[in-house]
């Protein structure tokens, strides 16, 4: 950070420096420029001098020419013996236009154009001279064109006979002049001295306007009027002096200049622009700021060629420092982490030692113990009891441990399956009720808003979800506290996907701030195992955190000590799409169904989860209300009635009312306590709460099947397995001791075959209806369950299809379950044994 | 990427600029013989003597058809001018007329008299040949034609009228005069009125009123070849015809509504210009195309218009000829031709017309006039006006009436004027 006001300041100096080189650079060019422009221009200035000295001398060359020639003609007059006659025979020329002649002692005289002459209208009072001869002014001759006269003496013997006068006109002067000069910009005429009268103009197009009178009329259309410049005009015209003055012309700066010529009788006027005299100075200005364009265009390509580099070099130095800082970043963090979880490791290994150790120490103390009392009914019992206990603690530390493991590694996948959100909620109420019944806890199943109850996800894990955030609840709430299970129907962010919420509450300890930051991390705990009164692994909140994300959901959790947690996890399921059942209702006469109490949410639930089955469905928030709608011939085939909202008495004024045929199904959150009277009725029953459609439909299937079979209930056959003989593959020599106990126990039988391959071949050469079932060990030597299971359902006997084969395996995950199934397996008990388990389960299967 | 391209071109460039200025010609001669030869035509014609930053349409509009001939037949048009600097110098026709005489240009830009003077020396070519004679005008035709040649073609019609400041005619309740006693009338109430002068004039156009009194009837009577034939004859006497006009001047000097001395040595609008733009002077007269100029009455701040002189047939235009004319013996006659053929052609008369705005003395270009001019051009579009200049008259008309006109300035009578028309009658008659 301090580095920036430095740099700063750097760049601040380097464009200062940059900008003074630019400037001495400019001035340097411009001072260069600027003489070269004065040295071009004085040039010019000296040039143009040179060619007006140059058409001076031309024009005094001309007028000597003609005063040479016309003294030569005076001699040959002279000469003549009648000059008058000479004179008449001379023809006129371009340049001579008349020549005239009056003999000494006469007023008129001859000329060659045969009329009298007099010299009358002839002006000589100027004094303008050429070789000593009078020139008159000038004047517009016969021809309309200006012209002038020499005078010349005709001399004889040295008598003056006569005077010569021939008449020349300007426009012999014009040919000799050149056509414009300094690329015809340059404006050229000739003034007449004493009358300021222009007597030779340039001849162009322009030339109409005005200013080409005379001097007078040429500063007036020019507008040169400053005094400074008429007084040195003035001047000029009277002593003959050259003058070269800057003056605008027409928006154009132009060098004007007063050129005497012959003595000043006539003069050079015009003006020359700038631009014509300089142009070779602007064109080496020109030439001089494109050698600095160019200077300064690859000075700046350099600069920035060089910024360019500096800055990707500069690039390169950041992307690398950051690159380093980002590693340096990664490994400090990578170390931390690496420490975190070595520290958390090691915590854990400490936890899990203890956690092991205690009640391992519990199993191993208590066989101790069982041995001692091996006497005792009642003390091996207990004991036994109590070994039990500990294994199952041993045991779901053991599945924590694995499933975090598992997770960790990546190796989990979610088997998507559809499934009826029924069946969760029935299965966890299942599970939670008799440990909240264990501890005297009040436990609040509700759903509300679902508007799908099948869907597509993997039940077991969300069965796992909800079981750990309420056995969680259940363990830290104390006796007597209350745990709300809620499942909520959020608002549908698409129509194919239900978005549904978990929230699962409790009034229990709570948890501090410190440990809510850590409670989804593995390996970690707020507090010690060894002060924690509660057993637990520590793992749960993890995997549970660990499958919602992996479910593409999120968990979040609130709570205050002493005062409860509050756990709430979003998931969005694919709704599983089947076709309402109609022909259900339709076959059953259901056509009008009354929904009477509970609280409206409830009922609204119940409406529209009911929305697809074509049933009509009315609701009564009370008793009496439901009451009228019967009498008022409602003709409703069923009631459902909300047990807690409506009461025993209400119940039976409702049976009252209806007729017989109709049914009656109990919304009950807890056993219906003091309705066993009622239950007595044919088509009367009880649906625990929540609501869920398949449930219901299953009640009234019960129920109308059994008024089908006279109204006695399916006796379910709980005979165990006494009797059954099982084939069992199991290659560990205890495990298959015991199971041949439990099984002695239960009154059956069993057969222990030690691989895959002995338990084909022993079922191929048994007798049909010799095993009621295969119990099948997965990794086993020389056949695994999975490969024997698929070589027994291809034999070719006839039972092979049939005869239920259980995996019995410590492979105890869902995907092991699985595989179990895809090979043609009809279940899956893991192990170690639960014997109930394994009892329900073959009952299921059993032939 | 875009770095590197820009500064690939850059290089380029410099690479580019050093190469340009190594190349260069081998030639051992370091003088360029490359001229374009082009043929020349003088063209004499009057020069401006105003402000220079002034606008004369008329000019630029000439100077365009000029342009137009140029680089149609690749000849350089030079001009050569002459204005007089005072009344004691040559007029521009007395120049004129010295110049044609003697062959010193090609082309020249002529006034009735000099046409009809240089016309009857035999100095002006013949241009009825040309394309462009073809689609004059009759009256244009006639009023051109000397001993049976078309000696000048005109680029516009020219029309002398009065240019009034309707302004000062409105503010002394004053109707616009019809005829010599309205006009009399006029000058007496603007005079009344503190308008010392009410008449500007200058020493060359008083004889329009002359000749709008003179040859109205003439003119306008249906009789007109007959009129002038006993003119010619000698039957009938120029006199008769110029004395109203004459005496109306008199008139006009002896009441102090022109001031004679000054109109003496004025040159056109110089004179009289000034104090008719400053709203001083309420009546001058000028030729049509000086209401389109700046150099003119083209820009004035106050409302005028154009109207004809008075006669006894009401506002009459006067309508003298000028044109343009080629020397018979000019150095480069030919080209001069062609050009003139250029210039006069109704592709050119069609773009003059356009940016001056006057009438076109071809009988197909027709233009519409600003509108101080309407008067004075519903009146010629009615066929009333009077010709200035005549050249099948045998008396000069415009330069001559106009030299008397100045002589009556001069303080000669109105009975030396009509002696001076008299002698010129029988200058001619004797032949």
């Amino acid at each position: 950070m301090k580095e920036t006001p430095d740099r700063l300041k750097k760049g601040n100096s380097l464009l200062f420096s940059i900008i003074l080189i630019f400037c001495i650079f400019g001035a340097v060019v411009f001072a260069v420029s600027h003489k070269i422009s004065k040295q071009m221009s004085e040039s010019a200035i000296q040039n143009l001098s040179e060619s007006l000295d140059l058409l001076q001398n031309t024009i005094e060359a001309i007028l000597y020419s003609q005063a040479e020639f016309q003294v030569l003609i005076a001699q040959e007059v002279a000469r003549a013996e009648d000059p008058e006659a000479y004179i008449q025979a001379y023809e006129r020329s371009r340049a001579m236009t008349k020549l005239s002649l009056i003999l000494t002692g006469k007023t008129e005289g001859v000329s060659n154009l045969g009329e009298v002459f007099t010299a009358e209208d002839l002006d000589f009072s100027a004094g303008g001279t050429v070789m000593d001869l009078p020139v008159s002014q000038t004047y517009l001759n016969y021809m309309g064109t200006w012209s002038y006269t020499i005078q010349c003496p005709i001399e004889r013997d040295g008598q003056t006979i006569g005077t010569l006068y021939a008449e020349y006109v300007y426009d012999a002067i014009d040919q000799s002049l050149p056509d414009g000069f300094y690329n015809k910009q340059a404006l050229l005429y000739i003034m007449d001295a004493e009358s300021e009268r222009f007597v030779l103009k340039p001849k162009g197009m322009g030339q109409r306007s005005a200013g080409h009178l005379n001097l007078s009329d040429f500063y007036r259309a020019n507008d040169i009027q400053d005094p400074e410049i008429r007084a040195e005009v003035d001047a000029c015209l009277e002593s003959g002096w050259n003058l070269l003055f800057y003056h605008n012309i027409r928006g154009v700066q132009a060098l004007n200049y007063m050129w005497p010529v012959n003595g000043g009788t006539i003069f050079l006027v015009g003006y020359v622009p700038l631009e014509a005299i300089q142009q070779e100075g602007r064109s080496v200005n020109q030439h001089i700021m494109i050698v600095v364009a160019s200077l300064l265009a690859a000075f700046s390509l350099c600069i920035l060629l060089y910024y360019r580099n500096w800055r990707q070099q500069e690039r390169q130095r950041a992307e690398r420092e950051a690159e380093r800082k980002i590693y340096s970043q990664q490994l400090a963090e990578a170390l931390r982490a690496a420490q975190i979880a070595s520290e958390s490791k090691t915590v854990f290994l400490s936890n899990m030692s203890h956690d092991i150790r205690t009640p391992m120490n519990a199993v191993l103390g208590f066989t101790t113990l069982l041995s001692n009392e091996a006497e005792n009914p009642i003390k091996v019992r207990e004991y036994t009891k109590k070994i039990m206990a500990s294994g199952h603690h041993l045991l779901s530390l053991i599945n924590d441990i694995l499933d975090v493991s598992k997770i960790e590694s990546g190796k989990v996948v979610l088997n998507y399956e559809p499934f009826a959100l029924n069946d969760v909620i029935s299965s966890i109420d299942t599970i939670i009720q008799p440990m909240t019944r264990a501890k005297e806890q009040e436990f609040h199943l509700e759903v509300t808003g679902i508007r799908h109850e099948y869907l597509v996800g993997d039940e077991t894990r969300i069965n796992q979800i909800l079981i750990n955030l309420l056995s969680n609840a259940v363990k830290y709430t104390p006796e007597g506290g209350k745990i709300w299970c809620r499942i909520l129907g959020l608002k549908q962010r698409s129509s194919q996907f239900e978005h549904i919420c978990i929230e699962v509450e409790d009034n229990g300890y709570g948890m501090t701030p410190e440990f809510l930051a850590t409670i989804f991390d593995a390996f970690s705990r707020a507090e010690n195992s060894t002060t924690n009164k509660v057993q637990g692994t520590g793992l749960g909140m993890a995997i549970t955190k660990s499958i919602v994300e992996l479910m593409g959901g999120n968990i979040e959790v609130s709570s205050q000590v002493d005062q409860g947690s509050l756990f709430r996890v979003e998931l969005e399921l694919r709704v599983f799409e089947t076709a309402a059942d109609r022909r259900f209702w339709e076959e059953r006469g259901i056509q009008r169904i009354l929904a009477v109490g509970g609280s409206p949410e409830s009922r609204e639930n119940m409406l529209a989860l009911m929305a697809d089955t074509g049933v009509a469905v009315d609701a009564a928030a009370s008793g009496a209300e439901a009451l009228e709608k019967i009498r008022n011939g409602g003709g409703y085939q069923l009631l459902l009635v909300d047990w807690e909202g409506c009461g025993l008495p209400v119940v039976r004024d409702l049976r009252k009312a209806l007729p017989e045929e109709a049914g009656v199904v109990l919304l009950t959150e807890f056993d219906p306590v003091g309705a066993d009277e009622f239950l007595q009725f044919s088509r009367t029953g009880v649906l625990h709460k929540p609501f869920f459609v398949s449930a219901f439909q299953r009640k009234i299937e019960e129920l109308w099947d059994m008024e089908a079979r006279g109204g006695a209930p399916e006796v379910q056959d709980t005979d165990g397995l006494q009797g059954m003989h099982f084939l069992a593959a199991e290659d560990n020599e205890i495990n298959a001791e015991i199971l041949s106990e439990l099984l002695d126990i239960e009154g059956a039988t069993c057969e222990i075959v030690e691989n895959g391959r002995l338990a084909v071949e022993r079922f191929q050469c048994a007798d049909k209806g010799e095993f009621d079932a295969i119990l099948m060990d997965v990794q086993m030597p020389v056949m695994n369950g999975y490969e024997a299971a698929r070589a027994i359902r291809a034999l070719e006997r006839a039972d092979a299809g049939q005869i239920p084969i259980i995996a019995m395996t410590a492979n105890a995950f869902a995907e092991d379950e699985k595989a179990a199934l895809d090979a043609g397996m009809n279940a899956h008990v893991p192990k170690p044994l639960d014997m109930e388990l394994l009892i329900k389960t073959i009952q299921q299967y059993r032939l | 990427m875009r770095t590197r391209r820009w500064s690939s071109a850059g290089l380029a460039v410099l690479v580019l600029v050093s190469l340009t200025a190594c190349g260069g010609g081998d030639s051992k001669n370091l003088v360029s013989h490359y001229t374009e030869e082009t043929e020349t035509v003088n063209l004499f014609s009057p020069m401006e003597k105003t402000d220079p930053d002034a606008e004369n349409v008329a000019r630029t509009a000439s100077d365009q058809t000029v342009t137009m001939a140029e680089e149609a037949l690749n000849v350089t048009v030079v001009y050569r001018t002459y204005t007089a600097e005072d009344y004691q110098d040559k007029t521009y026709d007395e120049v004129c007329l010295d110049r044609a005489r003697n062959n010193m240009d090609d082309l020249y830009l002529l006034n009735p008299d000099t046409i009809l003077a240089l016309g009857a020396e035999g100095k002006l070519m013949d241009l009825s040949g040309l394309d462009s004679a073809k689609n004059l005008r009759e009256i244009i035709r006639t009023a051109n034609t000397v001993d049976g040649k078309l000696v000048a073609i005109p680029q516009e019609v020219v029309a002398y009228g009065l240019f009034v400041n309707k302004d000062l005619f409105d503010r002394y309740h004053l109707d616009l005069p019809e005829t010599p006693e309205d006009f009399l009338e006029c000058c007496r109430v603007f005079q009344e009125n503190g308008i010392e002068i009410p008449v500007g004039a200058n020493r060359w156009w008083l004889e329009t009123f002359v000749f709008a009194q003179a040859y109205a009837e003439l003119y306008n009577g249906g009789n007109t070849e007959a009129e002038i034939a006993a003119l010619n004859s000698g039957a009938a006497r120029y006199s008769d015809y110029m004395r109203p006009g004459f005496e109306f001047l008199q008139t006009l000097m002896d009441r102090g509504y022109i001031d004679a001395e000054k109109a003496l040595v004025s040159e056109a609008i110089e004179g009289e210009g000034e104090d008719f733009l400053a709203g001083k002077t309420p009546i001058v007269m000028a030729y049509w195309g000086a209401a389109n100029t700046d150099t003119a009455y083209g820009k004035t701040d106050f409302t005028m218009e154009v109207i004809g002189f008075p006669s006894r047939l009401g506002q009459m235009p006067v309508m003298p000829m000028t044109g343009w004319a080629v020397g018979a013996e000019a150095e480069h006659a030919g080209d001069a031709m062609a050009v003139l053929d250029i210039i006069t052609s109704d592709e050119a008369l069609s773009l003059y017309s356009k940016i001056n705005r006057v009438i076109s003395p071809s009988k197909n270009v027709s233009v519409e006039c600003v509108p101080a001019l309407k008067p004075l051009n519903e009146r010629i579009e009615e066929g009333v006006y009077v010709l200035g200049s005549n050249a099948s008259m045998n008396v000069e008309q415009w330069g001559n009436t106009c030299r008397i006109v100045r002589e009556l300035l001069g303080g000669a009578t109105v009975d030396e004027c009509m002696a001076a028309f008299d002698a010129l009658q029988d200058a001619a008659l004797n032949g």
